[in-house]
C-alpha cells in the first residue's frame, strides 16, 4: 500500500508540472507579442523559395520595386513581418496543418485551441452552427483587402448561406473529370457522372475515398433524368442534398457497383495515377486537377494533354473559408486583430496571386490584379482562333473577358454559349453554365451515422455476399488440414500397426 | 548528504508512470465508450450490432483470411530462409541477416509505393487482385518480423542433439521432422503472433494497394472520422480480446520452452 503512495505521489507530481507547463504556454505573456494559432490544409499556402525566373510578370500596385509577383519568403513570414512594421503590437504565427475536414473537427472537439482554421463549406456551416466560430468585426466586413477584393459572386453565396459574419472565403472550386481524350472510345462517356459505372473501362477509373464526395456523384446518378432538365436552384439543392432513407438505400446499391468498376477509391493517389496513365479518367476537385493537367503536360518523357469535364448533370460548387474559433481568440482584442489583419493579407490581390500560382487552386479574390494573372497565364490574342472566356460573373464587370485560343475548350454547340469541358482556364473558372448547375453540398446534420453506415456497409465485406461455393471448398480445406493433423498427432494411438517410417527404427519396449 | 539510492521498486517508477498514462488509462477510455452511446448512457447496443451486423463479421472473415494467409506465406518463406542462415558455417552470415534486417530501416510507405509500381508492371492492372496484392504487401512488410524469431530459435539449437539422431539412425528428413521442427516451434509460434495480428489491422498497406474492401483497421478509422467513438472503440475492444486470446493460446504451446523465441526483438 504504502508503494502504491508512493506511485499515486510521484505520478500527481508528473501531472502538476504538466498542467503547469499547459498553463505558462497558454497565456501570452505580458509582453507585445501575441501568438497567432493558425490551422490550414496541407499545401494550401505559398510556402515561398520561388526561383528568380519564375517571376509572374504583371502589375504589381501593393510591391512595385519587385516588378511583378513572387514569392521568395514563404507567406507567414512575409504576413509576420509586414504585420510587425504596420501595428502597434507584435505577432508570432504558429502554422499547422490538417489531413480532412473530419481530423480537424476531432482534434477541437479533443481540446485542440487554434485561433484562425480554414475548414469547407460544410465543416464551417457545423462550427458556425455549433456557435464555436466568432463574428469577424465590422472593421473587417466593411474596410480591409478582403471586403474590397472578394468576388461578388462568392460574397452572394456566402450572404445566401448565412456565413459572411463568420467566414472569409479563402479557395473554391468545382468537381468534375480529369480525363484523358485519347484514351477514351466516346468523348460523350465524360459528360455524364455515369462514367463511373462504364464497363468500358473498368478498372480505369478512380472515385474519391470520402463519403461526401462519392454520395455527391450518387446522387447525381440516381436524377439524371430531373438533374439534367429545367430546375430552379432551390430544387437542384433539394435533390442533391437529399439524405431521405430510401435514398441512402438507392445510393447504396450504385456505389457498390462503382466499387466494382473504379480502379480505386484515392485520397492523393490518383494525381500521380492520372499522370502516369494507368487510368483515363480519375474524379477530382478542381484545384488538383489543375495540378494534375500542368504535370502531365510537363512530362519531359511523355507528355500528355489532359482535360477537366464537369458532367452535365451536377457538380459539388465548393468552399473553403477562414474562421475564427471562440476557444481561441478568447475576447482577446490584440488576437482578434491579428487574426483578421492575416485573412486581409492573404486577400491582398498580390498574395491571392501567388498562393493560386503555388497551389494550383482558384482564390475568391478577384480585382485588377488577379485577372491580369489569368491574362498572363492563358491570354492569346494572337490565336488563329480567338474566343472570348466571360468571368463577368465572378469579376463583377463585363469587361472582364479573357481572349484566349478557343482550342482550350470543347464546345458543346455551334455558338459556343455551352462549355462542358475545358482545360485549365476553364477547370480554375467554370464557364456560366457549369455555374447554373453547381449546388453547394450542405451538412449532413443528424443524417452522418446512416450515411456513414451506407459507406462502411459499402466497403466491407458481407458475410451474405459469398458465394456458397466459396464457404463449402474453404470449409473442406479447413475440415481436412485439420483432420489431417489429427491423424498425424494421435497416429500411435489410431494406428495399432505403426511401422517406423524409412530410415527410422522404432525401439520395442 | 545523504547518498542517492533507489531501490528496486523505485526504478519502475518511470515505467509505471508510462503504463498507467499510456496504456492503462487509454484502455478505461476505450471500454468506457465502448459500452455507453453518445449521451453516455450504457449501453449493449454496439456490443449486439457488431455481432448482429453480417459487414462487420465479414470484415473480421476478410480480416483474418488475410492475417492467416499472409503468415502461412511468411512462414514458408522465412523457414528455409532462417534454416540456412543459421545453420550455415558462411563467414558473413551477419551481413545476410543484415539484409533481411534492412528493409525495416527504409519507411514503409516508400518500400510499398516502389512495391506497388513493380506489381503494376507484373500484373498490369494491380486494381483486379486486391486480395493478391494485400498479401504480398503485408508479407513484404512483416517477413522480417517471421525471420528473426526463427533465426533466434534454430540458432539456439543444441547441435549436439542433432548429431545423437543421426547417430540413433535418422536420416536428414527425420532428423529435421522429428528433433529440429519440435524444437523450433516456439520461434514459429513468436513469429506467427508477430505477424498475424498486425496484418488483421494493417490497413495503409491495403489503400496504398488499393483494395477498397475494408479490414478490421480501416473500419475502426471510418466510425472515428464520423464522430462515433463508440462503436469504433467497442471495435478496437473486440479486436483486443481477440488479441488477447490469441496470445494465451500460443503461450500455452510455447510455455515449456520459452527461450527461444525472438531475443532479438
Amino acid at each position: 500500500m504504502k508503494k502504491l503512495k508512493k506511485i499515486a505521489a510521484v505520478s500527481a507530481a508528473f501531472a502538476l508540472i504538466g498542467a503547469y507547463g499547459a498553463a505558462f504556454a497558454g497565456c501570452s505573456k505580458k509582453d507585445d507579442t501575441v501568438m497567432l494559432r493558425v490551422s490550414s490544409w496541407e499545401e494550401y499556402i505559398d510556402l515561398g523559395g520561388w526561383k528568380d525566373d519564375e517571376l509572374i510578370e504583371i502589375d504589381n500596385p501593393y510591391n512595385e520595386e519587385l516588378g511583378g509577383v513572387i514569392g521568395k519568403n514563404s507567406m507567414v513570414e512575409d504576413f509576420t513581418e509586414w504585420f510587425n512594421s504596420t501595428h502597434d503590437f507584435k505577432v508570432k504565427v504558429e502554422y499547422s496543418t490538417f489531413g480532412t475536414n473530419e481530423d480537424l473537427y476531432n482534434r477541437l472537439s479533443l481540446g485542440d485551441v487554434y485561433d484562425l482554421v480554414c475548414p469547407s463549406d460544410y465543416m464551417l456551416m457545423k462550427l458556425i452552427a455549433e456557435g464555436a466560430c466568432e463574428e469577424y468585426s465590422e472593421e473587417f466586413l466593411n474596410n480591409g483587402w478582403y471586403t474590397e477584393n472578394v468576388s461578388p459572386y462568392i460574397k452572394g453565396v456566402f450572404t445566401d448561406y448565412g456565413w459572411e459574419k463568420y467566414a472569409a472565403c479563402y479557395m473554391w472550386g468545382t468537381t468534375g473529370v480529369v480525363y484523358n481524350p485519347e484514351k477514351l472510345n466516346d468523348i460523350s462517356d465524360v459528360n455524364t457522372w455515369e462514367i463511373l459505372l462504364n464497363e468500358n473501362y473498368n478498372r480505369r477509373v478512380t472515385v474519391k475515398d470520402n463519403v461526401r464526395d462519392a454520395y455527391f456523384v450518387t446522387l447525381g446518378i440516381l436524377n439524371k433524368g430531373k438533374l439534367t432538365g429545367e430546375l430552379t436552384k432551390e430544387e437542384r439543392s433539394k435533390i442533391l442534398n437529399d439524405t431521405d432513407g430510401e435514398t441512402i438505400a438507392k445510393a447504396e446499391d450504385v456505389l457498390k457497383k462503382i466499387k466494382d468498376n473504379v480502379y480505386s477509391f484515392e485520397t492523393d493517389a490518383g494525381k500521380s495515377d492520372m499522370v502516369t496513365g494507368k487510368v483515363v479518367a480519375n474524379y477530382q476537385w478542381s484545384g488538383d486537377s489543375v495540378f494534375i493537367m500542368d504535370e502531365a503536360e510537363s512530362d519531359e518523357s511523355s507528355p500528355v494533354e489532359l482535360w477537366y469535364s464537369v458532367p452535365e448533370e451536377c457538380t459539388n460548387l465548393w468552399f473553403d473559408g477562414w474562421v475564427m474559433l471562440k476557444n481561441g481568440i478568447d475576447g482577446n482584442e490584440q488576437r482578434r486583430t491579428a487574426a483578421e489583419a492575416f485573412v486581409n493579407f492573404l486577400s491582398r490581390p498580390d498574395n491571392a496571386v501567388r498562393n493560386m500560382n503555388y497551389i494550383g487552386y482558384t482564390s475568391a479574390i478577384a480585382g485588377e490584379t488577379v485577372f491580369d494573372y489569368m491574362k498572363w497565364n492563358y491570354g492569346d490574342e494572337e490565336a488563329d482562333d480567338v474566343f472570348e472566356y466571360d468571368l463577368s460573373y465572378f469579376f463583377g464587370n463585363e469587361k472582364y473577358k479573357i481572349k484566349t485560343d478557343a482550342a482550350n475548350f470543347d464546345f458543346e454547340d455551334g455558338d459556343r454559349k455551352i462549355i462542358n469541358r475545358g482545360r485549365q482556364l476553364f477547370t480554375q473558372y467554370p464557364s456560366q453554365n457549369v455555374i447554373e448547375r453547381s449546388t453547394v453540398m450542405l451538412d449532413f446534420g443528424d443524417k452522418l451515422g446512416d450515411i456513414n453506415q451506407m459507406w462502411i456497409n459499402v466497403r466491407c465485406l458481407d458475410v451474405k455476399d459469398i458465394p456458397i461455393a466459396t464457404i463449402v471448398i474453404v470449409s473442406v480445406v479447413i475440415v481436412v488440414v485439420v483432420v489431417g493433423i489429427c491423424l498425424y498427432a494421435f497416429r500411435y494411438k489410431i494406428f495399432t500397426g505403426y511401422k517406423p517410417k524409412k530410415g527410422y527404427k522404432r525401439v520395442e519396449e | 548528504m545523504k547518498k542517492l539510492r533507489f531501490n528496486r521498486s523505485q526504478l519502475c517508477i518511470p515505467y509505471a508512470v508510462f503504463l498507467i498514462l499510456f496504456v492503462i488509462a487509454p484502455l478505461i477510455v476505450i471500454v468506457y465508450y465502448a459500452f455507453t452511446n453518445g449521451q453516455g448512457h450504457i449501453t449493449f447496443k454496439n456490443f449486439a450490432s457488431f455481432f448482429s451486423s453480417t459487414n462487420t463479421l465479414g470484415t473480421l472473415l476478410y480480416s483474418f483470411s488475410l492475417a492467416i494467409v499472409t503468415t502461412l506465406v511468411c512462414l514458408v518463406i522465412a523457414y528455409p530462409t532462417a534454416y540456412i542462415l543459421a545453420r550455415s558455417n558462411f563467414k558473413k552470415k551477419y551481413v545476410l541477416l543484415m539484409l533481411f534486417i534492412l528493409p525495416m530501416w527504409i519507411n514503409f510507405t516508400l518500400r510499398i509505393t516502389a512495391l506497388k509500381e513493380v506489381l503494376s508492371v507484373l500484373e498490369g492492372n494491380i486494381s483486379k487482385f486486391p486480395f493478391l496484392n494485400s498479401v504480398i504487401g503485408m508479407t513484404y512488410d512483416f517477413l522480417p518480423f517471421m525471420i528473426l524469431p526463427l533465426y533466434t530459435s534454430l540458432l539456439k539449437l543444441d547441435k549436439s542433439l542433432l548429431e545423437a539422431a543421426s547417430d540413433l539412425g535418422a536420416n536428414k528428413l527425420t532428423v529435421f521432422l522429428r528433433v529440429t521442427l519440435p524444437l523450433s516451434v516456439p520461434g514459429i509460434i513468436s513469429g506467427m503472433t508477430m505477424v498475424l495480428l498486425p496484418s488483421m489491422t494493417n490497413y495503409v498497406v491495403l489503400d496504398m494497394l488499393y483494395n477498397s474492401t475494408y479490414i478490421m483497421g480501416s473500419l475502426i478509422g471510418s466510425y472515428f472520422s464520423a464522430y462515433d467513438w463508440n462503436n469504433g472503440s467497442l471495435i478496437s475492444l473486440v479486436l483486443l480480446v481477440i488479441i488477447f486470446i490469441v496470445t494465451l493460446v500460443t503461450n500455452r504451446f510455447s510455455d515449456e520452452d520459452s527461450n527461444g523465441r525472438g531475443a532479438l526483438l
